[in-house]
């Protein structure tokens, strides 16, 4: 079985590069991206379990990056991170396409098992469909 | 001299005229009505002299013998009257002339006497008589026409009198009054001048000397209430910036969270990869997290450089430049409402003669505004360009709910606000004040649910310096 494939996109490069480096500790295979529009090229040639987007990014935003992601491959699952503990309206409509809101700042630690949990949720949606 | 002093010492001066004006009159008539009795007693007097020189005639023409008697008689009759009179006439004709007569008639007194006790009537005798008789009718008749003519000088020196009173009322009258109250109502006029200024917000002083009375120190007391008003307004301006600084802080809050979570993220990486990394991987984590650090710094110092109060310094410079150091100063908030920015600004704009920090003061509140007037997704434009009339003009228009023109009459007034407790109503008084203060103009159009569009126009500066974009 081949190593469960995750998607970073945030435009802080630094959020991509730590987050790498710990899910790849972990035994996944990661990409990061800065440019939301770049990564969602990217998830149209290559298929990835898990999409971790920022929420507020110029240009293309999270929300944008789930709508487009779910339509290429609704088995994946998206994890947010959000800067606010409080969610817009916008936002709030779409709390169930979301496996997770990840708020900032958050513990590598955390992030990594969020990620895990939304893998294991996948599985369980692959094995029950 | 204090008003209240001069118009005193006016009444006064008024008063004293009037009643000097009545005491001369009254003493001349008074001199007047004593000099005419007095001439009724000379003219009977003369009368009397008259009817001696008919006894004369009677006594030395028809041997009438009573006739000299009856001249003696009268004599003493005349004495008696000049004794009592005495005083009375030594004043009006003087000395001289009354003793003159009193010799006279003397004399006149003597010969008859002489003549009763003879009974002589001889021609030496008649010619003695007759001529003393001749000598006090004349001197009598003389004192009659001196008492005449003091009489007549008596009523043109009183003529004269109230000539001269009537000219110092005149006087008074045509010049000093109207000059006590010019110089009052130019006081006044000043005053109301100021207060009209002040009310428009323009707290500027009354120049040149204080006059020293009351309204003189109503003028020193406006002045330092407008001075004060002036200080009080720099202060609002401060009061002002702070209250734009929170807003901003909800958008520096986020702005400040990104760095801090990637120090974060770096030190826990840092951590848990220590041993399976090499000095050269340890060394680019340091300095990742030293340029974070740096980044939250920049993001403070900008804060706190626009919280800080600085002294109005007027230096040519661009608008552009402060439009763009303005916008990133709500850069986070634009980002956290969702509202794009649509940013046309033409290049090569003449300087303009500005305060900076104020104008970016200005600019970040109307930014604000926009930004509240909005809901995501909407954007705000920011234009720059040349009026049509060659002043700078700056742009900042929105989509967002608009105002009635009910509110937009009143938006410029303190206090006046349509946030409830979320607005002091200072914002757009102090900018209106400061664009004032600039020499420019602040204008205003909205439509409900349209938008709202401020235009600022400023001077440009006399250097004739363009801005290079």
């Amino acid at each position: 079985m081949s190593k469960p494939c995750i998607m970073v996109v945030d435009d802080e490069k630094i959020v991509g590069d730590m987050a790498k480096f710990h899910l790849e500790a972990a035994g996944y295979e990661v990409e990061t991206f800065v440019n939301p529009a770049l990564a969602l090229e990217r998830a149209k040639t290559k298929h990835f379990d898990v999409v971790v987007t920022d929420l507020k990014m110029k240009g293309i935003d999270g929300m944008e990056v789930l709508r487009t992601v779910k339509a290429l491959s609704p088995s994946t699952q998206v994890i947010m991170i959000t800067a606010f503990a409080h969610l817009s309206t916008t936002v709030e409509a779409f709390r169930d396409q979301v496996f997770e809101f990840f708020p900032k700042p958050f513990k590598l630690k955390d992030f990594v098992a969020a990620v895990k949990r939304a893998l294991d949720a996948k599985d369980v949606g692959v094995n029950q469909g | 001299m204090t008003i209240k002093r001069t118009l005193i010492l006016h009444g006064i001066i008024i008063i004293g005229l009037l009643a000097a004006t009545g005491l001369f009159a009254l003493h001349d008539v008074g001199n007047l009505v004593t000099m005419t009795r007095f001439m009724e007693i000379q003219e009977k007097m003369n009368v009397s002299f008259l009817e001696m020189r008919l006894l004369e005639k009677n006594y030395f023409l028809f041997k009438d013998d009573q006739a000299i008697h009856d001249i003696t008689n009268s004599i003493r009759m005349v004495d008696d009257t000049l004794d009592n009179l005495s005083q009375e006439m030594v004043k009006t004709v003087g000395q001289a002339k009354y003793q003159d007569l009193r010799y006279a008639l003397d004399a006149y007194r003597d010969k008859a006497k002489a003549i009763a006790a003879s009974k002589a009537r001889d021609e030496d005798s008649e010619t003695v008589l007759r001529e003393s008789g001749r000598r006090v009718l004349e001197f009598s008749a003389s004192l009659t026409e001196n008492t005449r003519t003091k009489i007549g000088e008596l009523i043109s020196g009183s003529k004269r009198g109230l000539l001269v009173s009537f000219l110092l009322f005149l006087v008074l009258a045509v010049f000093s009054t109207p000059i006590i109250f010019s110089r009052i109502l130019s006081s006044l006029d000043k005053i109301s001048r100021l207060a009209l200024d002040v009310s428009q917000g323009r707290f500027r002083k009354i120049e040149g000397t204080v006059p020293n009375n009351e309204l003189g120190a109503v003028i020193a007391a406006m002045n330092t209430m407008s001075e004060q008003l002036r200080l009080r307004e720099d202060e609002l301006v401060q009061s002002k910036k702070l209250n734009s600084l929170g807003f901003l802080t909800a958008g520096v809050a986020h702005e400040l969270n990104n760095p801090l979570n990637n120090i974060s993220m770096i030190c826990q990486t840092y951590e848990a990869m220590y041993d399976s990394i090499d000095t050269k991987e340890r060394l680019e984590f340091v300095s990742q997290i030293a340029s974070e650090a740096e980044r939250i710094q920049a993001i403070v110092m900008s804060l706190l450089d626009f919280a800080k109060p600085k002294p109005t310094i007027f230096t040519p410079g661009g608008v552009n430049a402060v439009v763009r150091r303005s916008l990133k100063l709500v850069r986070n908030t634009l980002d956290l409402s969702n509202i794009d920015v649509m940013l046309d600004l033409s290049a090569g704009l003449p300087f303009v003669n500005m305060d900076v920090n104020q104008i970016s003061q200005v600019l970040v509140n109307l930014f604000n505004n926009a930004i509240q007037a909005m809901s995501a997704g909407q954007t705000l434009a920011v234009r720059t360009r040349v009026s049509s009339d060659g002043m700078v003009e700056i742009e900042v228009q929105d989509t967002g709910h608009g105002m009635t023109p009910e509110t937009l009459n009143s938006i410029f007034d303190p206090f006046f606000s349509t946030k409830g407790t979320d607005g002091t109503g200072l914002g757009l008084s102090v900018s209106y004040g400061i664009i004032k203060n600039h020499g420019g103009y602040i204008n205003v159009q909205s439509e409900v649910d349209k938008g709202t569009t401020f235009d600022i126009l400023l001077p440009t500066a006399e250097s004739g310096e363009v801005e290079n974009e």
